[in-house]
């Protein structure tokens, strides 16, 4: 884990490195992405949870959030759910700030992840992240994200988050399936349309997050 | 224990995994190969490392399939009962999953569906290694040194602490008789077939009941209106369908009802969303505009607490009025629902002379109960009554589902009655589609595998449970009917209960019980305090004895469903008791062993010797094992053995036809369970009693369902000084008490106030302010959450939020029942949502916990167009 002792001479290298190489961003042989029922969910957080105990987190960092968003005058009110994590963008705005290349975008899958042996919790990829996924460890000092439990990918199943969900609205697939609404996933209902940007959402031009939502429709953008 | 080979999952599911991902047979080869290390270099052209390789960036990292996979289930009292699935290391528990379809008989990676559907546990279990490992487990006895309830413990031997307990217990009886020592069990954190913790009966009731020393307190907490209403109405409590027969309905109401926050039933919330699916209406009668409201797209009603019955009489009215109602129903099985269903001796009868129709109609008071009626009490306008009565009469098959938090009221017996009634004229009972809930349970499981025998449930007087404190304050000074006192068939009926002790056992009663500071009052006077619990808890703090009880991940058991749902999930014993923690049913052993030698000893506990306080393991298997083979195998007709059982870890039952209550009674023309084998809306038990004072209900009670005003309400002269109605339901990141303690639930929601968003305006405050709530019962403090999504005038507070009281005797944490009345309806159900307070802007700090750790309520989003 992040706590044993740093290798200096490594960070050295790799920040060398960094500063050699011109990012670009990897094209993914096929990106992985969530998709999540906004209407559906019931908010429970099984999900947060599940994520919580799967990374066997401190209370502080939140890989997954839940976010409950509502509006409209007593008696005429609405209420939905915009759950996200990392949205393992296309365009991550996180991995370009990382100064010792600890953060990396996965070929096969297009998962970004963190190498804990390399980030030295300077936070500049939680500044950048319009979408809120980086979170800093206070104990250990570092900054961890989702990952979309890629050791669990690599088993041949589903994150924890995806196989916590009570109501089955939360999924991952191959993001242009998501998208095109070819997925065969139940957290699309017969009747739903995927969107890909909502409201109390961040531009998604700015990084082109792998995420797609059943929107509500208040929630719908135009 | 299971073991498993860690490598289970990892054949079948290439296919699966292919179909799930929507991959194609070649590109999931290549992204194999990938995996096996060809690739380098995330972002990074030149990145070398491999650290890509092996794919996680978090070496070492111990993944599931090089830990031990254990099936076990939570065990809380919540409404369910969901799988948890232990992956440790060692004696370590080191992260909890849960069903995912692979551990049942047949079961693969990724099934489910409707027949045998994953049991996914909720944010609760999924948090459970945070109340396993928390800094508030029990681990060693422990005896008080301080004054009662001051929080200050000494460790102890378990000898010295159940000698102790022993002496206290033999002085109790002997110097105070039979009555003075109050059982007050729960299923707080102990239900199980074999380790059961329970009101009524358990391993706890049975040990009092032969030593011959237990006043039992009969009112359930959370649904005793319906209990009792139940029973008259339908003579059982078993109302419920499965929660997959809700896929059916065309139109559902849901009254009072969050099962996004209480998750009732294993699925109930997945089956409700394929019924939106399907094309159903949902109807939200509730003050708040819940997540299941959201959820299920639903017409609110905003309601005025504790008026429900008036509205449904207004319904009633209309359905009536306009002929509406499925008289062929209620000819064929209804008793008292009008004119032509009343019984021959009704005219006799001392207190059964009227008829439902009639008294919705206005026959007998002169008033007819129109919506325009009801509107005027409960606040929902008349066209909206009409509307809702309009609907359910006509569409087909409709559920009602009257839910339990209408009923914890001053006469919420008279909404659950009422609710029955509607379902009754509307002919939605014994159908697919429609509901007689109610109380809600459903299939029956086998609970029994613990010793049970005539000791079982042994009392030598029973009282209303929210009426101890009163029953040990004015003691001897009280009337029978002021505690609700069961009727007892020999000369020790009415004799007032000398309460002396209490024994808490999986249950954090005093923390949970209405009107607490009365409560503080009367455990001052207790000569013994028992708690055990697995974690020290706000009742703990005033235990004069603490042992501490290991929790169902440290002893063997079985799981059952709770609510709705049929299965069993195996409990093994998955990691050793931690520090010097015993079962519950070994500290019963033991105790029983010092009172009463071998005679005792070996009457409690059959299987075991005196050795079972130190070695458990191959008492409890034969228990369990008689139990799956005597009553499971032989009963319910299961050919899975005992042992092929404890492999899968869980055995979901199909069922032949979708379990619909009454169905053979309405199909098959059985008689319902009642008397006189009808729905009794007028119930002939009510009909004949005479004097109330010697029943368990103490007062009057109508023998057909009516509006009663309660004592206090939105409608009352007390709104003068205390503006607004307060209700307490349950929480979604507790299971009452249970949980407080754990931070990652508590950084997620925070014990709040909520407040109508123009209420608040009027009042000066914002979201996140602190607030105290008060009233001549008590002070509270917490923050505020203001939204539109609840109804003027009526306040939130969430019950089980571990209090905290300060110097001057307010509560920090917010807890809701320092303002509740210990006055029970007559049937025995808690008022907790009969509350009057009032609200201010306060400096006073409050405390979230009984660690910093809690933070404030995170993303909640007002948009604003």
């Amino acid at each position: 884990m992040a706590t044993e002792k740093k290798d200096v001479k490594k960070i050295r290298e790799a920040v060398k490195r960094v500063k050699r190489a011109t990012y670009t961003p990897v094209k993914p042989d096929m990106q992985l992405g969530f998709v999540h029922n906004n209407v559906d969910c019931i908010g429970c957080r099984a999900c947060e949870m599940a994520c919580k105990d799967k990374n066997g987190l401190a209370p502080g960092p939140r890989f997954r959030r839940v976010q409950y968003i509502e509006g409209g005058t007593y008696p005429d009110v609405f209420a939905y759910k915009v759950n996200m994590s990392c949205n393992h963008c296309a365009e991550p705005a996180c991995l370009p700030t990382c100064p010792t290349g600890a953060i990396f975008k996965r070929k096969k899958d297009g998962i970004v992840d963190i190498d804990s042996t390399l980030c030295i919790g300077c936070r500049r990829c939680e500044a950048a992240c319009p979408f809120g996924a980086p979170q800093f460890d206070p104990i250990e000092k570092i900054v961890k994200k989702c990952n979309m439990c890629v050791d669990e990918i690599e088993a041949g199943r589903k994150p924890y988050c995806v196989m916590a969900c009570m109501m089955r609205v939360l999924d991952i697939g191959p993001i242009e399936k998501i998208w095109d609404g070819s997925l065969e996933t139940v957290a699309v209902g017969k009747a739903d349309k995927v969107s890909r940007q909502v409201k109390n959402m961040a531009n998604i031009e700015l990084t082109k997050p792998s995420i797609g939502f059943v929107a509500h429709s208040k929630g719908k953008v135009k | 224990m299971t073991k498993r080979d860690i490598n289970m999952s990892k054949t079948p599911d290439f296919e699966d995994l292919q179909q799930r991902l929507n991959l194609s047979r070649r590109s999931f080869l290549k992204t194999t190969a990938a995996g096996a290390g060809i690739m380098a270099a995330g972002g990074l052209v030149e990145l070398k490392f491999g650290k890509e390789a092996k794919a996680f960036a978090y070496e070492p990292y111990p993944r599931d399939d090089q830990l031990q996979t254990v099936v076990t289930s939570c065990a809380h009292n919540c409404g369910s009962r969901h799988m948890l699935v232990a992956h440790k290391w060692k004696d370590v528990i080191v992260r909890l999953s849960t069903d995912d379809g692979r551990y049942q008989r047949g079961g693969y990676y990724g099934k489910d569906g409707n027949e045998e559907p994953q049991l996914r546990a909720c944010l609760r279990g999924r948090s459970y290694r945070q109340r396993l490992y928390s800094a508030e487990r029990l681990l060693y006895p422990m005896l008080r040194v301080g004054e009662r309830g001051e929080g200050k413990f000494k460790r102890v031997s378990w000898d010295e602490a159940l000698d102790f307990v022993a002496k206290k217990m033999i002085h109790l009886k002997n110097t105070y008789g039979p009555t003075s020592i109050l059982d007050q069990s729960y299923a707080g954190a102990s239900y199980g077939v074999l380790h059961k913790s329970d009101q009524i009966e358990g391993l706890l009731g049975r040990f009092l009941g032969m030593f011959g020393a237990r006043t039992s307190s009969w009112s359930v907490p959370s649904y005793q209106a319906t209990t009792t209403s139940s029973r008259w109405t339908f003579g059982t409590i078993q109302d419920g369908n499965e929660d997959d027969t809700y896929a059916e309905s065309k139109l559902m109401i849901m009254w009072g009802w969050n099962p996004a926050y209480t998750f009732h039933g294993g699925n109930t919330f997945m089956y409700l969303r394929m019924a939106k699916q399907r094309g159903c209406k949902f109807v939200i009668v509730d003050p708040q505009y819940t997540d299941s409201a959201s959820a299920y797209d639903a017409w609110w009603i905003p309601i005025k607490p504790n008026t429900d019955a008036a509205m449904m009489a207004g319904m009633a009215h209309y359905i009536f009025s306009n002929n509406l109602q499925d008289q062929e129903f209620i000819d064929k099985f209804c008793m008292g629902m009008d004119e032509g269903t009343m019984p021959e001796w009704a005219p006799q009868s001392v207190n059964g002379k009227e008829n439902f129709k009639d008294y919705i109609l206005g026959k007998y008071d002169g008033q007819p109960k129109t919506p325009e009626w009801a509107s005027k009490i409960c606040g929902v306008p008349a066209k909206d009554i009409k509307k809702l009565a309009d609907m359910y009469a006509k569409t087909k098959p409709a559920a009602l589902k009257a839910s339990w938090a209408p009923g914890r009221n001053a006469y919420g017996e008279q909404y659950s009655r009422m609710a029955a009634a509607l379902q009754a004229m509307t002919g939605n009972i014994g159908k697919l589609g429609g509901c007689a809930e109610g109380v809600g349970k459903a299939w029956h499981a086998e609970a029994v595998a613990y010793p049970y025998d005539q000791y079982a449930n042994i009392w030598f007087q029973s009282i209303k449970s929210d009426r101890w404190a009163h029953c040990v304050l004015n003691y001897p000074n009280i009337k029978r009917e002021e505690i609700g006192l069961w009727p007892r068939q020999d000369n020790t009926d009415g004799q007032i209960p000398n309460i002396k002790g209490i024994f808490w056992q999986g249950s954090d009663w005093f923390n949970q019980l209405t009107n607490i500071n009365k409560e503080i009052q009367a455990i001052k006077k207790l000569e013994l305090v028992v708690c055990m619990d697995s974690t020290i808890t706000p009742s703990g703090i005033w235990a004069d004895v603490l042992l501490p009880v290991a929790t169902h991940f440290e002893r063997h058991d079985v799981a059952l469903p709770w609510y709705k749902g049929h299965y069993y999930i195996h409990r093994p014993k998955v990691i050793e008791p931690m520090g010097e923690s015993k079962t519950d049913f070994q500290i019963f052993t033991e105790l029983a062993y010092r009172i009463g030698g071998d005679v005792f000893g070996k009457a409690y506990n059959p299987k075991a010797n005196r050795d079972y306080f130190n070695v458990n393991d191959n008492v409890d298997e034969a228990y369990l094992r008689e139990w799956w083979e005597g009553k499971v195998m032989h009963h319910q007709h299961v050919d899975m053995s005992w042992d092929e059982f404890k492999k899968h870890g869980v055995y979901k039952f199909k069922l032949d036809r979708p379990h619909v209550a009454f169905q053979d009674q309405v199909e098959k023309g059985i008689p319902f369970q009642t008397p006189t084998g009808k729905i009794e809306i007028l119930s002939s038990e009510l009909a004949n009693i005479e004097d109330w004072t010697k029943t368990k209900y103490g007062y009057h009670i109508p023998s057909i369902p009516k509006w009663i005003e309660p004592w206090e309400s939105l409608n009352s002269p007390k709104t003068s000084k205390w503006p607004y109605h307060l209700i307490s339901p349950h929480p979604r990141w507790r299971t009452h008490s249970i949980f407080n303690n754990c931070a990652w639930l508590r950084e997620t929601y925070e014990q709040e106030v909520t407040i109508n968003a123009a209420d608040a305006k009027r009042l000066g405050i914002k979201m996140g302010d602190i607030v105290e709530l008060w009233n001549d019962r008590g002070k509270v403090v917490v923050p505020v959450y203001v939204t539109e999504r609840c109804m003027p005038g009526v306040l939130v507070l969430h019950e089980g939020v571990w209090m905290d009281l300060d110097k001057n005797g307010v509560d920090r944490a917010g807890n809701p029942d320092f303002l509740t009345l210990d006055n029970p309806s007559p049937a025995g159900a808690f008022a907790y949502n009969t509350v009057l307070c009032n609200i201010r802007k306060t400096d006073l700090e409050h405390r979230p916990g009984w660690d910093k750790l809690a933070t404030s309520r995170a993303h909640v989003f007002r948009r604003d167009d």
